[in-house]
């Protein structure tokens, strides 16, 4: 991190732009093949590099910003961060570039567009791909227990809940569950379970609307109800199973809520070669109907003020998220890039036949919810967290006082 | 070479004085500035008067964190002392493999917190935990080491007295060799048992020793943060967020420099205070 906050290194002049990816193994392969593509073409140069190594990409970002050391290019910031470096003044209003808002229109839906549109009306980040969040399930155990079909509503999963349930080594403690999810009170992880149920139940609903809480509704209450049933009746473990080895993978748990990435890691260490999965939507309540949303976690491309180029950062930009790119993510990384249509657009489908596990992601793209726009939503989200361990993980409070708790915080939080 | 000698002793102190002016004097000058404003590192800074001291008096989860720290104190520091002191006392005898045992007690030393903190977390584990099979197998119920807001704090006491006991042992046998072998013989003379010689001998004389440590296992528990951090995260319930973890979070969560700045000065006045009176009242038991 101490990298990033240090002077740019000599070599990297007016003709060249430097590019910053995520470190994971796909999106660099993704990135070096596309910088190799350009860099035979053209006279501006990328120099393309991994973001440099820290506790997590957004403290090395910020980091940079503090130091003006930031890329021209970052491709990878989550979508909730982006308002705080817009308001601050340090990312390209790339609605004023050349081609941008054509190419951006005819690419993305217009709830997208709507969502990454910030507050002053400029829109600040590319929208790049995303990894919906889905229930993983594991096909054999559905069967050995009974399970005819999915548990798709809350008393559905509850009642798979009840049949999987069991002490399998006869010590008096349950070691089976039907679902597993963190406990910890990091904000972040409410991005895998409360806002992904949320979403599903209220139909991409919002969190935050008119700068003031917006999830006090019968929705809020009921996924808070729904968690804390799980725990209450030992459905789901306090415990951080993760910190050993994956209970989905050692055939302990029937669900999780996922993303894509999934795949390959079940596939990667699997134990046996029958060992079968899919995905399906998220739980919701026994009266919804229609398509069942889910939150996105969109992660976008942006470009830094410290760019001198930033016409030339679009036209590379470009080559990653027009047709040819998104299928090279897909092959490349197994990330959904976020564009219209995907499931039916024809020239997808050879990859989504070779790969049906991700057709099921496809599929879910057209009912999908990312982040309002909000600047201090880690904040919101850290309220809304303590709430939850007070009452979904303690019991503590009933789900109504808390929800109705974080919404009055919230409200406080956006006042000043 | 007059000149030279005039200039000579500024010459030789000016790479602490630099050091100190970068590294302390500027950031502490700064950080006082910092108190005053509202900053999110990005954006420029704006004046906000007293608004950080009048919202920290009012922030309920910054008193929280400091009673827990204080939580964390009063089982970590006399356990701490008790357990050192035992080891030394035992390292002090006679016996066979004494290097050994000083290198296996303070192997945790030198390993790194972060490893140290996660290994614990295995063993804490409320399921599949070492001590919560240990308790199983002989009949006992599983306790919540890391899941209980009761038991938390506690856990988290015993993992760093565990961490930094080799230390202090380190410290009181270093202590224990400098009481002179007569007093204890002529106390044998005199038909002392053993336990009047470890309180009328050992602990007056190694009272200087036991203020050290308890000085250090002060600022180092004020400054707990990696365990909270690591196994926790502060929960459950916010039992374990400990102050300087409350601090950390303002700051590189929330990006409200000037409020954990504005914290971080109080916590440290806070710190002197206890230190200072802990001094006295060593002091006067010396008297």
């Amino acid at each position: 991190m101490a990298f990033a906050s240090c002077k740019k290194s000599n070599d990297q002049n007016n003709d060249t732009l430097l590019f910053w990816s995520s470190n994971n193994r796909g999106e660099i392969e993704f990135s070096e093949y596309f910088v190799k593509q350009w860099n035979a073409n053209q006279e501006t140069k990328i120099k393309f590099q991994p973001v440099p190594e820290g506790q997590s990409s957004e403290e090395v970002i910020l980091a940079s910003v503090v130091g003006k050391t930031t890329p021209d290019i970052y491709a990878n910031m989550w979508q909730g961060s982006v308002e705080m470096y817009a308001k601050a003044g340090v990312l390209v209003p790339l609605d004023t570039l050349e081609g941008f808002t054509e190419f951006i229109k005819a690419r993305c839906s217009k709830k997208v567009l709507k969502e990454i549109t910030s507050s002053d009306g400029h829109i600040y980040q590319v929208p790049w791909k995303i990894n919906p969040i889905m229930t993983i399930y594991n096909k054999r155990l559905l069967s050995d227990f009974g399970l005819s079909k999915l548990p798709n509503t809350y008393d559905e999963y509850f009642k798979a809940g009840e049949k999987i349930k069991a002490d399998k080594d006869n010590d008096g403690y349950i070691d089976q569950w039907v679902g597993y999810t963190a406990v910890k009170v990091i904000w972040y992880e409410r991005l895998m379970n409360f806002y992904p149920l949320y979403i599903a139940a209220s139909d991409g609903g919002a969190l935050i609307k008119d700068n003031k809480a917006a999830f006090n509704n019968e929705y809020g209450v009921g996924v808070f109800r729904f968690l804390q049933e799980l725990y209450q009746k030992e459905y789901f473990s306090k415990e951080r199973l993760t910190a050993g080895q994956d209970r989905f993978i050692t055939e302990d748990l029937l669900t999780q809520w996922k993303g894509p990435w999934e795949i390959r890691h079940v596939d990667k260490f699997k134990q046996r070669d029958d060992f079968e999965f899919s995905f399906y939507p998220m739980q919701v309540p026994k009266e919804h109907n229609g398509p069942v949303y889910t939150y996105s976690d969109p992660k976008n491309i942006v470009v830094f003020n410290t760019c001198k180029q930033p016409q030339k950062a679009w036209n590379f930009i470009k080559t990653l998220i027009d047709k040819e790119g998104d299928k090279k993510l897909l092959e490349i990384t197994t990330q959904l890039p976020n564009r219209k249509n995907l499931e039916t657009e024809e020239f997808f489908q050879d990859y989504f036949e070779k790969n049906p596990k991700m057709k099921v992601f496809a599929k879910q793209a057209n009912y999908l919810k990312g982040i309002d726009n909000c600047e201090v939503i880690v904040e919101v989200f850290d309220i809304i967290s303590q709430e939850y361990e007070a009452c979904v993980i303690y019991n503590k409070k009933t789900p109504e006082k808390a929800i109705e708790d974080a919404a009055k915080a919230v409200n406080n939080l956006l006042k000043n | 070479m007059q000149m030279n000698k005039k200039w000579l002793p500024y010459i030789l102190v000016s790479p602490y004085i630099l050091h100190f002016i970068v590294f302390v004097a500027f950031p502490v000058l700064f950080s006082l500035v910092l108190t005053f404003h509202e900053w999110n590192i990005i954006s420029p800074m704006k004046y906000t008067g007293l608004s950080n001291y009048t919202k920290m008096f009012n922030d309920r989860m910054f008193w929280k964190s400091l009673t827990n720290t204080f939580k964390f104190l009063i089982i970590h520091i006399p356990l701490q002392i008790v357990v050192s002191l035992a080891l030394a006392e035992f390292l002090n005898q006679n016996i066979k493999m004494k290097g050994f045992f000083r290198a296996a007690f303070f192997l945790p030393v030198i390993v790194s917190g972060v490893v140290v903190t996660i290994l614990w977390q295995q063993l804490f584990g409320f399921d599949s935990g070492l001590f919560n099979r240990m308790l199983i197998s002989i009949g006992f119920e599983k306790v919540g080491w890391l899941i209980d807001p009761k038991i938390a704090m506690g856990s988290i006491a015993i993992m760093a007295t565990w961490k930094n006991v080799g230390l202090y042992v380190i410290l009181f046998l270093v202590g224990l060799q400098t009481v002179p072998v007569h007093y204890y013989e002529a106390a044998s003379i005199e038909g002392a048992s053993h336990w009047q010689k470890f309180r009328k001998i050992t602990l007056p004389m190694i009272n200087p020793t036991i203020f050290m440590v308890v000085i250090l296992s002060t600022i180092g528990g004020f400054s707990l943060f990696i365990e909270p951090y690591i196994m926790t995260g502060g929960g459950p319930l916010s039992s374990t967020m400990s102050s300087v973890l409350y601090i950390y979070k303002q700051a590189f969560q929330y990006f409200h420099m000037g409020y954990s700045v504005t914290l971080g000065f109080f916590f440290a006045m806070l710190i002197l205070g206890v230190v200072v009176i802990q001094k006295k009242y060593i002091e006067q038991g010396d008297d």
